[in-house]
C-alpha cells in the first residue's frame, strides 16, 4: 500500500514569485521503503520533505495534492501526524528542547498526552534500543553531537512513527558518528519496517542499501530509480551530482568498466579482482617521500602541553609539528583527540602550559597584542556562523577593511559576488563557509588555519572550495587544516599528519599515509588496495586502471 | 556525597521534609530546639558535601558570633544592662536574643544549602510538571538556554580574537563595550535562529496537539509512603507540643524559656527525630551495605 502519494505538487516561496521551488513533483512512496533523496544544495529537497508534514510546511503558493495513507495530508489531524510522521532535522543542538536526556525522550509522548504507564514503557524501550541507558540521566549539554542526534532520533521513535523523514541528519557529525547514526536508521528500516525518506551528502553509507534514489534539480525530480541505475544515468547525463556518488560508482564509470556497477567497497574489490586476474603491470602511483628537514618553517610547534582545567586530563601531550611555507597540510584523527585545540593554541585562544609555538621563526608570545592576526595568522572556525555579526555579507566584509579593491579581489576568489546582498544566515552551508573564508582572508593572512572546513558541504561545494584553496596556495599562503574528511585530505593536501593520544604521530604525503593504512583510509584505497599501491583517490584508481587497460589492449 | 540516600527518594518527600524543617526552624526560637536544628542540618550538610564543606561550616562560626554581638547594638530592650556606651544600654537579654537570631540565620543557610543540593532543577520542574506542565516546560527550556548561550558567547569571543577583532589590543572602555555589544548582537540572532528550529522540532513532535502530560521519572515507592507517614506523624507531635506551649521561648524584655522536662521531652525527641531522618537514612544504608557485604 502507498504511504505517501504526491500529485503534481508545485510550490513558490512568497519571496520568489517567478521561480518555482517545487515544479510539478509527483511521487509515490510505498510502505517500508528506504528512499534516498539527492540533489545539489538549493534543489528543493528540504522544501519537498517539509511538505510531508503540515506543521513544517513552508508558507507560499502551492498547487497539487499530498495524500498520506490515502487521505489528504491537510485532513489528517495534527495529533496523528505528530505521532506517525517523524522528522529529524539537520542541527542536533537546536532540535533538543529540554535539559535532560530522559525528559527529551519523553517530550513527544508528553505532548501527545500519554499516561505515565505508556510513557514509562516506551521511554525504557527506546533507551534500550538506542543504547541510551548509560546516559539516561545526563544533561543534554554534556552529550557529543552524535549522541545528540541519536537522542533526537530516539525521542521521535518513542512515538512509534510509520514514516521517518531525515533532512541531512549527519551533516554536522564526524564520519564515525555519522556512519553509526545511518546504521541505526537502516536498522530501524529493516527491523521495524518503518518507511525512511532521507537526504544526505554522504551517500557512501546509504546508497547501497536504499530501495530507490530520487534525484532533484531546480525543484524537479529528474530521476527516480534503483541506486545502481541512478549512477549510470547521472554519468550519461554528465550531471554534476555524479561527483556525490560513492567512490566505487565513480571509479567504475570514469574507467569505462564493463558489467554491473559496484556500489560498495566489497563489490568494488570484486570487480577489480575480476578485471585484473593477472597482476597489473603498472601497479603503483609514484610518490615522493616527505622531507623531514624543513628550512624556515612557516609554523613550528614544539612539545605543546595543554589541559582545559587544573584537574582534567591533558588534551595536548607534547604536540610537535612543522609546516613548510606555501603548502596545504592536514591534520586528521579521531573525535575529541585535540586537533581543534591545537589550532586554538596557535591562535592563542588556549594557552599551553608547556612548549613553544613559532610563527615564521618568531615565538608567538613575542608578538604584540593583535599583531599576530594582522597579515599573519587567521583562523576559519568550525562554525562559520560564529563569525557573522552583520545583516549583509557586504557589511561583514566591510567590517574588516575599507579598501574596496581588496574586497572585490576576495569576493572573486571565494566566488561570493552574487551573494553580497544576502543575510549571512540565509546562505547554504557551503556558501556560508565561503563567505566566512572571504572575511578571514581580508586580514591578509600568510598562514590560514581551517577547522573542519568541509563540514556540512556537499561534494559539489567541496570541489569549489578546493579550487579556492589551491588558488590561495599558489599565492603563497600556507594552509593548515584540521579535518575528519579523509577523502578531501587525500585529494587536496600536500602533507597529512595523524593526531592520536594528544600527539602528532606521523606526517606523510597523502599517498604514503593513506596507502599504508588499511582502516583509516579512503574508500578508493580500501577498494583498490589488493591490486594497486598508493591509489588513494578515485582519480588515482581510474588513472592506473586506464594505464593498464590501455597498455594491454 | 553523590549517592545520598535521602536524595534518592521521591522529590515530593524531599520537599515535604524541607518545608517542615525550614518552617519550624523559623518558628521555634527555643535555644535547645535551635541547637538541635543546627546539629541536624550541619551533619546532613556535611554528609552531602563531604570534606570540601568543612570550610563552609567553619565559616558559620564567625557569622554566628557577629550577629550575636551585633543584635544588642540595634536592639536596646531588656532588663539586665551589661554596660552602656554613648548613653545606650547593651543588655543581656538582647545578647541572648542575638544568639537565637544568629542561630536561626545559620540554620536557614544550612537547610537551604542542603535543599539546593538535594532538589536539583529537574526535580523541581518534575514536581511542577503535574500542576503546570507548560510552566514547567518553560523552566526546563530556560535551564537549557543559559549554559548554551554562555558557551556560545565564549566561542564567539574566541573566534573574533583569532581574526584580530578581539579585545586584546584595545585599551579604551568604549572599544571594549563595542565589541561586547557585537557579541551580544550575534548571540541574539543566533539564539533566534536556533529557536525557529526548536519550535519546529516541538510542533513536529505534537506540541500543542492535545493537553500535555508530564513524565515522572520518579515513582512513589513503599519507602516513600512509609517515610511520608512517619514525617507527618512526627510533625503532628511537634505541632501538638508547640501549640500547648511546650516550646515557648521569650527573650525580651525578660527571659522566659520553657524548660524541657516531663512530657515536653516527647516533643523534643519528635523534632530531633524528624530532622535527623536524612542522616538516619544514610547511616542505615551504610550499615545495611556493610552487613550484606560481609555476607558475600
Amino acid at each position: 500500500m502507498e504511504h505517501f502519494r504526491i500529485e503534481n505538487l508545485s510550490f513558490y516561496y512568497p519571496t520568489s514569485k517567478d521561480k518555482k521551488s517545487l515544479d510539478n513533483v509527483s511521487l509515490k512512496i510505498e510502505k517500508g521503503e528506504y528512499i534516498v533523496l539527492c540533489g545539489k544544495s538549493g534543489s528543493g529537497k528540504t522544501t519537498l520533505l517539509r511538505h510531508l508534514k503540515t506543521v513544517l510546511t513552508p508558507h507560499g503558493k502551492r498547487t497539487g495534492e499530498i495524500l498520506f495513507n490515502g487521505v489528504s495530508l491537510n485532513d489528517t489531524d495534527n495529533r496523528e501526524q505528530s505521532s506517525k510522521i517523524g522528522y529529524v532535522m539537520q542541527n542536533p543542538d537546536d532540535q533538543i528542547v529540554t535539559d535532560k536526556v530522559w525528559h527529551e525522550l519523553a517530550f513527544g509522548l508528553e505532548s501527545l498526552g500519554c499516561g505515565q504507564k505508556t510513557m514509562r514503557s516506551r521511554v525504557a524501550e527506546m533507551a534500550c534500543y538506542f543504547g541510551i541507558q548509560d546516559w539516561f540521566h545526563r544533561d543534554v549539554a554534556v552529550l557529543s553531537g552524535g549522541q545528540k542526534q541519536l537522542l533526537n532520533l530516539a525521542s521521535i521513535m518513542a512515538m512509534q512513527p510509520e514514516v521517518l523523514i531525515l533532512d541531512e541528519p549527519t551533516s554536522q557529525l564526524d564520519p564515525i558518528a555519522a556512519s553509526d547514526f545511518l546504521n541505526t536508521v537502516r536498522k530501524i528500516n529493516t527491523e521495524l519496517g518503518t518507511t525512511v525518506i532521507i537526504t544526505e551528502h554522504r551517500l557512501e553509507d546509504i546508497f547501497p542499501y536504499a530501495d530507490r534514489a530520487i534525484v532533484m534539480d531546480s525543484g524537479r525530480i529528474i530521476a527516480d530509480d534503483t541506486p545502481r541505475n541512478i549512477g549510470k544515468l547521472l554519468y550519461e547525463q554528465n550531471n554534476p551530482m555524479f561527483t556525490a556518488m560513492p567512490t566505487p560508482v565513480r571509479v567504475f564509470y570514469n574507467a569505462d568498466g564493463d558489467g554491473d556497477c559496484p556500489l560498495t567497497v566489497r563489490e568494488g574489490r570484486a570487480w577489480l579482482n575480476k578485471e585484473f586476474e593477472i597482476k597489473p603491470q603498472i601497479a603503483e602511483i609514484p610518490c615522493k617521500n616527505i622531507d623531514d628537514d624543513i628550512e624556515n618553517p612557516a609554523l613550528s610547534l614544539k612539545e605543546l602541553w595543554f589541559r582545559y582545567e587544573k584537574d582534567t586530563p591533558d588534551i595536548l601531550r607534547g604536540v610537535s609539528l612543522e609546516i613548510p611555507k606555501g603548502s596545504i597540510s592536514a591534520i586528521v584523527g579521531g573525535n575529541g583527540a585535540g586537533k581543534s585545540t591545537t589550532l586554538k593554541a596557535i591562535c592563542g585562544i588556549c594557552k599551553p602550559y608547556r612548549g613553544r609555538i613559532k610563527v615564521f621563526g618568531k615565538p608567538v608570545n613575542k608578538f604584540k597584542s593583535g599583531e599576530l592576526f594582522k597579515n599573519c595568522v587567521s583562523m576559519l572556525p568550525q562554525d562559520p556562523k560564529s563569525l557573522f555579526v552583520k545583516s549583509k555579507v557586504s557589511d561583514e566584509l566591510a567590517e574588516m577593511t575599507k579598501d574596496k579593491n581588496k574586497i572585490n579581489e576576495v569576493t572573486e576568489t571565494c566566488q561570493i559576488t552574487d551573494l553580497m546582498n544576502n543575510h549571512p544566515y540565509d546562505l547554504s552551508g557551503g556558501e556560508q563557509q565561503r563567505a566566512a573564508l572571504a572575511k578571514v582572508l581580508l586580514t591578509e593572512p600568510k598562514i590560514l588555519l581551517l577547522d573542519e572546513p568541509t563540514k556540512g558541504m556537499d561534494s559539489f561545494f567541496k570541489e569549489t572550495f578546493a579550487t579556492i584553496l589551491n588558488k590561495l596556495k599558489s599565492q603563497g599562503i600556507t594552509i593548515l587544516m584540521v579535518s575528519h574528511d579523509v577523502e578531501f585530505c587525500a585529494k587536496y593536501a600536500d602533507r597529512v599528519s595523524m593526531f592520536f593520544d594528544g600527539q602528532i604521530l606521523t606526517t606523510e604525503t597523502p599517498q604514503n599515509f593513506f596507502g599504508s593504512n588499511s582502516f583509516y583510509t579512503t574508500a578508493a584505497n580500501r577498494m583498490s588496495k589488493h591490486v594497486f599501491k598508493n591509489a588513494v583517490t578515485a582519480e588515482n584508481v581510474v588513472e592506473l586502471y586506464r594505464k593498464n587497460k590501455g597498455g594491454t589492449v | 556525597m553523590k549517592d545520598d540516600a535521602f536524595s534518592k527518594l521521591h522529590p515530593a518527600v524531599n520537599v515535604l521534609f524541607f518545608i517542615g524543617a525550614i518552617c519550624f526552624g523559623v518558628l521555634l526560637q527555643h535555644p535547645v530546639y535551635l541547637l538541635a536544628g543546627i546539629f541536624a542540618s550541619g551533619v546532613y550538610y556535611f554528609l552531602l558535601g563531604g570534606r570540601k564543606e568543612i570550610k563552609n561550616l567553619l565559616l558559620m562560626i564567625p557569622l554566628f558570633i557577629f550577629i550575636t554581638l551585633f543584635n544588642p547594638i540595634v536592639n536596646t530592650r531588656g532588663v539586665t544592662v551589661l554596660f552602656t556606651y554613648f548613653d545606650r544600654p547593651y543588655t543581656l537579654e538582647a545578647l541572648i536574643y542575638g544568639v537565637a537570631v544568629a542561630a536561626t540565620f545559620v540554620l536557614m543557610i544550612l537547610w537551604f544549602g542542603c535543599y539546593g543540593k538535594v532538589l536539583t532543577g529537574d526535580k523541581v520542574t518534575c514536581l511542577f510538571g503535574n500542576l503546570a506542565p507548560s510552566l514547567s516546560l518553560l523552566l526546563v527550556m530556560v535551564f537549557r538556554m543559559i549554559p548554551n548561550l554562555l558557551q556560545k558567547a565564549k566561542q564567539i569571543i574566541g573566534v573574533r580574537s583569532s581574526i584580530g577583532k578581539g579585545t586584546a589590543g584595545k585599551s579604551s572602555i568604549k572599544d571594549k563595550l563595542g565589541s561586547g555589544m557585537t557579541v551580544i548582537g550575534v548571540l541574539t540572532s543566533w539564539a533566534l535562529e536556533g529557536s525557529i528550529t526548536t519550535s519546529d522540532s516541538m510542533r513536529s513532535r505534537g506540541y500543542g496537539a492535545t493537553k500535555r502530560t508530564s513524565f515522572m521519572v520518579y515513582r512513589m515507592t513503599k519507602t516513600d509512603w512509609v517515610l511520608t507517614l512517619i514525617m507527618l506523624t512526627l510533625l503532628g507531635i511537634v505541632v501538638f507540643f508547640a501549640a500547648n506551649g511546650g516550646m515557648n521561648a521569650e527573650f525580651l524584655p525578660e527571659r522566659n524559656i520553657t524548660p524541657i522536662n516531663g512530657f515536653n521531652v516527647i516533643g523534643f525527641i519528635a523534632y530531633l527525630g524528624y530532622l535527623m531522618i536524612p542522616t538516619i537514612l544514610n547511616v542505615k544504608e551504610v550499615i545495611q551495605w556493610n552487613i550484606s557485604e560481609s555476607k558475600i
